[in-house]
């Protein structure tokens, strides 16, 4: 089936359910995301109520085990992963390395309707009998003795599994082969090189995740003995497959992230980004350097010694590539003429709470601070800044930032800048004050708490709320300005980049010609 | 490669593709996915079958739909070459975390394989002469491609279909092989043996199966005119696949048959 320009087919619902074009599709991996995220929200909001007290509030224990397991699944395999790997992804890789789609189109529409089919089993998990009280890890023995359904949970996983292996192919081998001439790798945007390294620890991790939840399948309904140490199993193992993948995927999220970052900091800093190079090698370290950390979350396990020091100190390391992206920044800043346009705002404040998850991380590599904050409410604050809330800020400024680019039409910067402020308050005190309830030995993953904790609690409720809020003022934003927002041109940012040079929204076949590359995407300063 | 790449890019089409056939893939899937749940969760095998069944009924028509669909554009960019080495990566790392699971469960086990396992197993001598079925397999298709190289498409056609029959050969042997074991007692559940060996042997026989899938439907093309010298690609992808799960065979041959054995 085919659609020319002036063709009735070209709108309508057809167009959309049957598309192949990388634009569109990224526009639905993006709804479907968002739809995701309000759901959790949802289970969050309640969580929060529960804890206004240290008893029972409006649900018992076992709607919160559920709660907090969709809340955390949903959270990172339906909104934070694919909102770079399915929306960012599929909108930026043709734009920025000139091509007109990816390697293989119909592939790519694959993915997403199989993130859907995915996406359906989970809201099944929700409200069909034998609810999931798993967590979000899944692990063994309790999965296989709880009760729930275990299948909608392997199902599930297997189905983004096999959505994010046919797009880490697809985007490996566009940016491997479609580049347009003159593209060099020293002229990707970092984005671009952010997506590589992405795709890359997808396809080396997930199969091995798929792995792990087939075997999980395989003891629960055809009697195999992986994971059942009473005949020669070891649960133990299936803890190592799931952060083999696990741990790699927030590099899924943060690859993609720091490109976002470099790129809205490099355009309204007006300057270079500063050490390019040193960027991208960066990237590609923590690529491979991230497939050895992940006995860090097993450091009260039972692991051998020499395995928990050697991974501890990586881990450690890790912190240096990591760090020279924020100096990297800072540098880029400096002295620059700094526009506080939103997106720049909002990539301010990811700095801000990327530091403080990142420094509290550091002290979790630490073998001996974890053996006392593993499995605590310490932790759940940690990761809230460093991937959750770190990173929901990045996704908002790639939107806003890019915005006018797939919409044709502007955000409402006002309300976006109100919906900053309510996001980085409301996250400094819905997780601030649980720091110091997990440094005091209170674990993670409890509806209730003793009554020495109401007053952190309470905190972090209000702060909970303030946070909600300013998510959801993003949320009205987008929706309005996508319909209602003015219209806007082909570069408002007068950014450097490819995707700038092409009309907004791009037609669907990006570029008239072809371009011919000459230079780097942060070329400032040079007219 | 260069040269492909730039007529991928002169070709001008301005016309949006539209296509039915990944959506209907994916509710395919979920078919089969629910199938397999009502039959096994909620207990109602033969209603899991019938949707299961239409699942696997409706993948099939999908999967005919698209290929006639990506073979009436008269182009071909070549890029699956690329994709399937890519691809190819991604299985290593599937089984990588199997074998590294193996390892894992061997190497503190007093005795390996455990006490109950019965004497025979694993049976080593069946396997040897099914390697030497599979093996040769690899030798076969690589002269399917270089007759399709040379133009000759009968010469072809005749090497692939032998590499189909060596292949099934190797698929119906390990059948035999693994019935006779359940006969003897050795199943899944024996011990943590049976589990990774019916797992690994398994996962690599459904690789096996998709290999030799792969060539039929490539047959059938083929007879129908549409392979030729000038449109090798899918020929090509499934050559590399063919002998990576070749390679692969013997990895599971020197670490679940022949390590246990001394
Ligand atoms: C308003 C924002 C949010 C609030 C108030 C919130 C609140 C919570 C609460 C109360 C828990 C349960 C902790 C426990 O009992 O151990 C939780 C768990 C979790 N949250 Fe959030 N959350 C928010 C946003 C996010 C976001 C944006 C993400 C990810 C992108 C995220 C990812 C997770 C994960 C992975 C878990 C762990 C689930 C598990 O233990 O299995 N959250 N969150
Ligand atoms: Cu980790």
């Amino acid at each position: 089936m085919e659609c020319s320009a002036h063709n009735k087919k070209c709108s309508g619902i057809k167009s959309w359910l049957f598309t192949t074009d990388h634009k569109k599709i990224a526009v639905m991996y993006l709804t479907v995301s968002l739809v995701v995220f309000v759901l959790a929200l949802a289970l969050a909001a309640v969580m929060k109520i529960e804890h206004w007290s240290g008893g029972k509030d409006i649900i018992d224990a076992k709607t919160y085990n559920v709660f907090f397991t969709i809340h955390g699944a949903g959270m990172i395999l339906w909104w934070i992963i694919p909102v770079f790997t399915g929306f960012f992804a599929n909108l930026l890789v043709p734009l920025m390395i000139g091509s007109r789609d990816v390697a293989f189109p119909r592939l790519n529409a694959l993915s997403f309707w199989f993130f859907v089919a995915a996406t359906v089993m989970a809201v099944l998990a929700l409200v069909t009998p034998g609810r999931l009280d798993i967590g979000w890890t899944g692990y063994p023995p309790y999965s296989l003795q709880s009760g729930s359904n275990l299948s909608l949970y392997v199902f599930a996983v297997h189905m983004l599994g096999a959505s994010s292996l046919a797009s880490a192919v697809n985007f490996i081998t566009t940016i491997i082969t479609m580049r347009a001439p003159g593209m060099t790798w020293g002229r990707l945007n970092l984005t671009i090189w952010g997506i590589f390294g992405a795709n890359i620890i997808q396809l080396f991790g997930i199969p091995v995740l798929a792995g792990a939840v087939t075997l999980l399948l395989f003891d629960k309904y055809l009697g195999t003995n992986f994971y059942n140490a009473a005949m020669g199993g070891s649960s133990m193992l299936y803890q190592h497959l799931f952060w083999f993948y696990a741990h790699p995927a927030v590099y899924v999220v943060a690859l993609p992230a720091f490109g976002v970052i470099s790129e809205i900091v490099s355009t309204f800093s007006r300057k270079k980004i500063y050490g390019y190079t040193s960027m991208a090698i960066a990237i590609m370290v923590i690529t491979f350097l991230g497939f050895d950390v992940w006995i860090h979350h097993l450091f009260t396990k039972g692991v051998e010694d020499w395995a928990r020091i050697v991974q501890s100190l990586l881990t450690i390391m890790i912190g240096v590539p990591t760090g020279i992206k924020v100096f990297n920044w800072l540098a880029t800043m400096h002295q620059g003429k700094i526009e506080f346009r939103s997106p720049m705002l909002y990539a301010v404040g990811f700095i801000t709470m990327f530091v403080i998850g990142g420094v509290t991380g550091v002290g979790n590599g630490l073998i001996s601070i974890d053996l006392h904050v593993h499995d605590t409410w310490w932790l759940v604050a940690h990761f809230h800044f460093v991937l959750s809330l770190a990173m929901t800020t990045v996704a908002f400024a790639g939107i806003y930032y890019w915005f006018p680019k797939f919409t044709g039409r502007l955000y409402n910067e006002r309300l976006a800048n109100i919906s900053f402020w309510f996001i980085l308050i409301g996250a400094i005190f819905a997780f601030g004050p649980l720091f110091e309830v997990g440094l005091k030995g209170m674990p993670r993953r409890y509806w209730a708490y003793p009554h020495e904790f109401t007053g952190p609690f309470r905190v972090s409720v209000v702060g909970g709320y303030i946070l909600i809020i300013g998510f959801l003022l993003t949320l009205i934003n987008i929706i309005r300005s996508a319909f209602k927002g003015e219209r806007t041109t082909a570069n408002p940012w007068n950014a450097k980049s490819l995707e700038w040079t092409i009309p907004s929204p791009p037609p669907h076949y990006n570029f008239e010609e072809i371009p011919v590359i000459t230079e780097g995407p942060y070329e400032f300063g040079k007219k | 490669m260069t040269n492909e790449k730039t007529t991928s890019h002169s070709i001008k089409h301005h016309e949006a593709e539209l296509s039915v056939w990944p959506p209907m893939v994916g509710l395919s899937s979920l078919l089969m996915i629910f199938g397999f749940m009502i039959a096994f969760q909620w207990k109602l095998p033969s209603m899991g079958m019938l949707v299961g069944g239409a699942g696997v009924v409706m993948l099939i028509i999908s999967l005919f739909g698209w290929t006639s669909e990506v073979y009436k554009s008269s182009f071909e960019a070549g890029l699956s070459k690329t994709a399937i080495i890519v691809f190819i990566l991604s299985e290593v790392a599937l089984f990588g975390g199997l074998f590294g699971g193996y390892l894992y469960n061997m190497f503190p086990a007093p005795e390996w394989p455990p006490i109950n396992t019965p004497k025979d197993v694993p049976p080593l001598g069946t396997a040897l002469i099914l390697s030497v079925f599979l093996l040769s397999s690899s030798w076969t298709i690589h002269k399917a491609e270089a007759h399709l190289e040379e133009g000759n498409t009968g010469g072809f056609k005749g090497w692939l279909f032998l590499t189909i029959l060596l292949g099934g050969i190797f698929l119906i042997g390990q059948a035999v092989e693994w019935s006779s074991l359940i006969h003897e007692g050795f199943n899944v559940s024996t011990n943590s043996f049976g589990t990774f060996f019916y797992t690994i042997t398994g996962f690599h026989g459904s690789h096996v199966l998709v290999g030799i899938i792969l060539q039929v439907f490539i047959l059938i093309i083929a007879s129908r005119g549409r392979i030729n010298r000038e449109r090798p690609t899918i020929v090509r992808a499934c050559g590399y696949y063919w002998h990576f799960v070749d390679g692969l065979w013997l990895l599971v041959l020197s670490l679940i048959y022949v390590l246990p054995s001394y």
